[in-house]
């Protein structure tokens, strides 16, 4: 990995020196490469292999004067990439200058590639065997768990290694390792006509932390399991309870509406909303790329910018948008670290038991579907289920409907914030309680 | 020219490879034959050109390129897996040692079957060069896409075209000895438009391409009718009330809406859920699973079309497979592996993202076929309902059935008419049931426009989808309105 981190940094440093040689006024250069082992299990069974040799990719950047254009390879051949280095720079041609196109200011730029401890030695000592061992485990305490649970689409064990260079013309040079694990599995169970399938996963950046195959294994049937026997929930508006799982898809589709491209397009319901409500009081929200260990931290962003914790909203005021140096030289202010890394909603008192037990009547979300989420108005309309909430209990499941609002709304209308929250991916929150959604179901 | 290259003389000139080395390096992934062990190597090179239209300029042109393989070992229902970024003899057999370690976990099967012998389809024939000529001209088609949405009305603020060419090659080379090639032209227009009123703000958007030549969206004005499209649905949206809420009569405009077949029926007939035994579909073949109007099927043989292919991701010709014939359900979409274990064969239909990932049954172009209503006395056949004609998208849950499909606006039926803009509402159903509902089937079927991408277990793969103006009752709609 050392030696990796010194060529491909040289290498870098070549492409950037070619496209001096060849006019450009200005260049970076992102390099990515990668292996990665993903062992499938299925019914006891190895089912799918997949090593690769060597992944790597690498993109380019190039200014000529105002004009940017741009490429991507995985030929890292010197030849080939003088010959990239010459293409991209034709390109310039055919696109026009752009006031706002540049490098970030050497003051925004990473000064100190901060070890954030994103790498795990121990990985790469497991044996495929080893692997295989903790997919089976897992997909077998799933089977074992209830006999309802009849079939399976399999238990993955899958484990990734990166290393991440970027450069540009005005001197910066740098470099960080990452590893990633996850162990997943995902069963079906019956009952009578009812045929469900649901999962559980882990993934961590240290093997020690994704937790035993048999938790894993136990989780994905206790989530199946709770779906058997669905019946359509019918058409009314009522308090909507989200999971963590559906709280952190909720909460990053918010954040891509806060993304500086969409602000300065106008396509976002945040535009022109900086230091206005647009959530509860008690909602926060953070952006931390510098947490050690954490699954989308960085110390420096893709165009180099140095990696920082950045508070989005702050107690139901939006606080700041997420810029990269484009995005930011577009709406006149300073870029603050690029887009989203380790995303979450800060924790609140109350545990998921005591929220459900505030709602008479409701949905407790669990799974939805369909891409019904319109960024700039906020509108939002999905397939949803779940289980039907029923004088503070979790009373049976429901399937087949759909749940409607605006995404403003619901946030201001958030009456409860859990104290569940939990690291599971780079974009994580509590459980949360939306006031008041519009449920479509039978009549 | 490339064109009229055999696959040996493209891996030669391309990688430096011979014929001899590759038979090494598929022995090397097969192992001891009598295993019943099959193996393939893909080959992908490629170059893809995107033009973006940002705000006022031609922003950010870019090229990137597509090099590298990926070899297979099947044996049974187990695969081995592995690629190479970097193409040449030393890289190739690492990888088919790694894909050869499959053995160690598998007992002596049957050999794969071989596919259906079908001549390999000439469905896309480009020659010369697609990529970078001519840059001018694609330039300035944007530039007058752009003006001619700002055109349609001044509550048009901003115009985001983006267009992207691609022309990649594969070769896909087989332990049953086929060796192919096949040149893929991809080509894409989007448009998008952000209509502004005070303090509301709305979007529309349009797009469409094929296997096609960059000419194609200058011929017959194509590239206006998306411009067009784009600007009239921000605009119209902008005057837009909210979505009921419950069940109701839907119709659905023909082309595009024809994602509700690919989400309520197309996946679950896919050969790996069935063969599993985990789709809300599995061993119902035979049964009614529509009303009688419907009748689907899969086409990968439409010339020019996104979803359509020479010969499939495994070096298979593609078919056509009738999906359900007047609501009855009669196949299943293969690819090698599942078609074989299932004793059917492939269709045609195991498709990958690229050489980095594994084949598995995919769609092409799936549809319904046309019917006998005109769309005018389908919509007049409403009492209260729900017109749809533009969608973002769908998803489905396999196991249970339930899908969506996502419209992005939509308008009221009252009394047969055509009344009032709503917003755009999520609409559900149950696969296996929902196409009992299906009352009307229009005469005016067609395919999509050519813009549809479909997401399965991480892997994208362009695809079509189609369909006649339709009329389906009790649909639930997830509006915001009572």
């Amino acid at each position: 990995m050392k030696n990796d981190k010194a060529r491909l940094e040289a290498l870098a440093q070549f492409v950037i020196g070619e496209a001096k040689r060849m006019g450009a006024t200005d260049s970076d250069v992102s390099i990515g490469t990668w292996s990665s082992v993903d062992t499938t299990v299925r019914l006891g069974e190895v089912e799918k292999l997949e090593t690769a040799a060597q992944g790597r990719s690498l993109s380019l950047r190039v200014f000529v004067g105002q004009v940017v254009t741009s490429a991507s390879t995985s030929d890292f051949t010197r030849r080939n990439l003088t010959k990239l280095v010459r293409g991209t720079i034709a390109l310039a041609k055919a696109a026009q200058p752009d006031e706002y196109a540049g490098l970030p200011d050497k003051e925004d730029l990473a000064s100190l590639v901060a070890d954030l401890d994103l790498t795990d030695t121990s990985i790469s000592k497991l044996s495929v065997a080893d692997k295989i061992a903790m997919a089976k485990s897992c997909e077998d305490a799933a089977r074992a768990f209830d006999e309802r649970v009849t079939n399976s689409q399999g238990a993955s064990f899958s484990d990734s290694l990166g290393l991440t260079v970027y450069a540009n013309s005005r001197g910066f040079v740098g470099s960080y390792s990452g590893s990633r694990c996850s162990l997943s599995c995902s069963v079906i169970a019956q009952q009578g006509d009812s045929m469900q399938t649901d999962g559980w996963s882990s993934s961590n950046r240290k093997l020690a932390l994704i937790g035993t195959p048999e938790s894993i294994g136990n989780e994905a049937a206790r989530r199946v399991l709770r779906r058997l026997g669905a019946v359509r929930g019918k058409s009314q508006e009522v308090p909507v309870v989200f999971d963590p799982v559906m709280a952190a898809q909720l909460l990053g589709q918010f954040a891509g509406v806060a993304a500086g491209g969409a602000i300065y397009r106008r396509t976002s319901f945040l535009v022109d909303k900086l230091g206005e409500q647009v959530a509860c009081p008690e909602l926060t929200v953070i952006d931390d790329a510098l947490i050690p260990g954490g699954l989308g931290s960085r110390p420096f962003s893709g165009e180099g910018l140095a990696g920082r914790q950045r508070t989005i909203v702050d107690n139901g005021k939006l606080a700041s948008y997420f810029l990269d140096s484009y995005s930011a030289r577009k709406l006149g202010t300073r870029p603050n670290g690029g887009g989203q890394s380790n995303l979450y909603i800060k924790p609140g008192t109350k545990t998921p038991e005591e929220i459900i037990a505030s709602v008479k009547n409701g949905l407790y979300l669990t799974h939805v579907s369909g891409p019904g989420f319109n960024g700039v108005t906020g509108d939002y309309s999905r397939g949803a289920s779940g289980i039907w909430i029923e004088n503070g209990e979790l009373a049976h499941p429901v399937q087949e409907i759909t749940i409607a609002g605006n995404v403003l709304d619901m946030l201001k209308s958030i009456e409860a914030i859990g104290n569940d929250l939990e690291f599971r991916s780079s974009v994580a929150s509590p459980t949360l309680k939306i006031g008041s959604m519009m449920i479509a179901g039978k009549q | 020219m490339k064109a009229v290259e055999t696959p040996s003389q493209f891996l030669s000139r391309t990688f430096g490879l011979t014929s001899a080395q590759l038979e090494r390096v598929l022995g090397i992934a097969t192992g001891s034959r009598d295993r019943g062990a099959f193996a393939d190597i893909y080959f992908q090179v490629g170059t893809t050109e995107g033009l973006v239209f940002d705000q006022g300029i031609l922003k950010n042109p870019s090229r990137s390129e597509v090099s590298g393989a990926g070899i297979r070992v099947v044996i049974g229902d187990k695969t081995g897996y592995s690629y190479t970024d970097h193409v040449n003899v030393r890289n190739l057999t690492t990888a088919a040692r790694n894909a050869a370690t499959i053995a160690l976990h598998s007992q002596v099967v049957d050999p794969i079957q071989v596919g259906p012998q079908r001549q390999q389809h000439n469905l896309y024939p480009l020659e010369g060069i697609l990529i970078g000529l001519p840059l001018p001209e694609k330039v300035d088609l944007l530039t007058r896409i752009d003006r001619e949405c700002r055109k349609y009305d001044p509550r048009i603020k901003n115009v985001t075209v983006s267009l992207a060419v691609q022309d990649e090659t594969v070769v896909i080379v087989t332990s049953l000895g086929d060796l192919i090639l096949d040149r893929r032209p991809l080509i894409r227009l989007s448009v998008s438009c952000l209509a502004e009123e005070g303090s509301r703000r709305e979007t529309g958007s349009s797009s469409g391409g094929g296997r096609l030549d960059f000419a194609f969206f200058l011929e017959d004005d194509r590239w206006k009718k998306h411009a067009l499209k784009a600007a009239q649905e921000a605009i119209g949206l902008l005057s837009a009330v909210p979505a009921p809420a419950g069940e109701m009569t839907v119709v659905l405009g023909n082309g595009w809406p024809g994602v509700l077949i690919h989400e309520a029926v197309g996946h679950g007939l896919e050969g790996d859920f069935n063969r599993k035994g985990t789709s809300a579909f599995s061993k119902m073949i035979g049964e009614k699973v529509a009303s009688d109007l419907c009748t689907i099927v899969d086409d990968g043989t439409v010339p020019g079309r996104r979803g359509s292919l020479n010969i499939d991701d495994e070096g298979v010709p593609t078919g056509n497979t009738v999906l359900i014939e007047k609501g009855v359900l009669k196949g299943y979409l293969q690819d090698r592996t599942n078609g074989s274990l299932m004793r059917h064969g492939s269709t045609g239909n195991g498709r990958r993202e690229s050489y980095r990932h594994v084949p598995m049954p995919r769609m092409t172009n799936t549809y319904l076929a046309g019917g006998q209503s005109t769309p005018e006395e389908i919509i007049r056949s409403v009492k209260r309902g729900l017109y749809a004609v533009t969608f973002g998208g769908g998803q489905v849950d396999i196991t249970n059935g339930d899908y969506t499909f996502s419209a992005t606006s939509a308008i009221l039926i009252e009394d047969g008419k055509l009344t009032t803009p709503v917003k755009g509402a999520t609409l559900i159903g149950n696969g296996p049931k929902s196409l009992h509902h299906v009352s009307m089937v229009g005469n005016d079927m067609a395919l999509d426009e050519g813009t549809g991408t479909c997401g399965k277990r991480g892997q994208s793969v362009p695809v079509g989808v189609g369909m006649p103006t339709i009329r389906i009752d009790n649909v639930t709609v997830g509006g915001t309105s009572r």
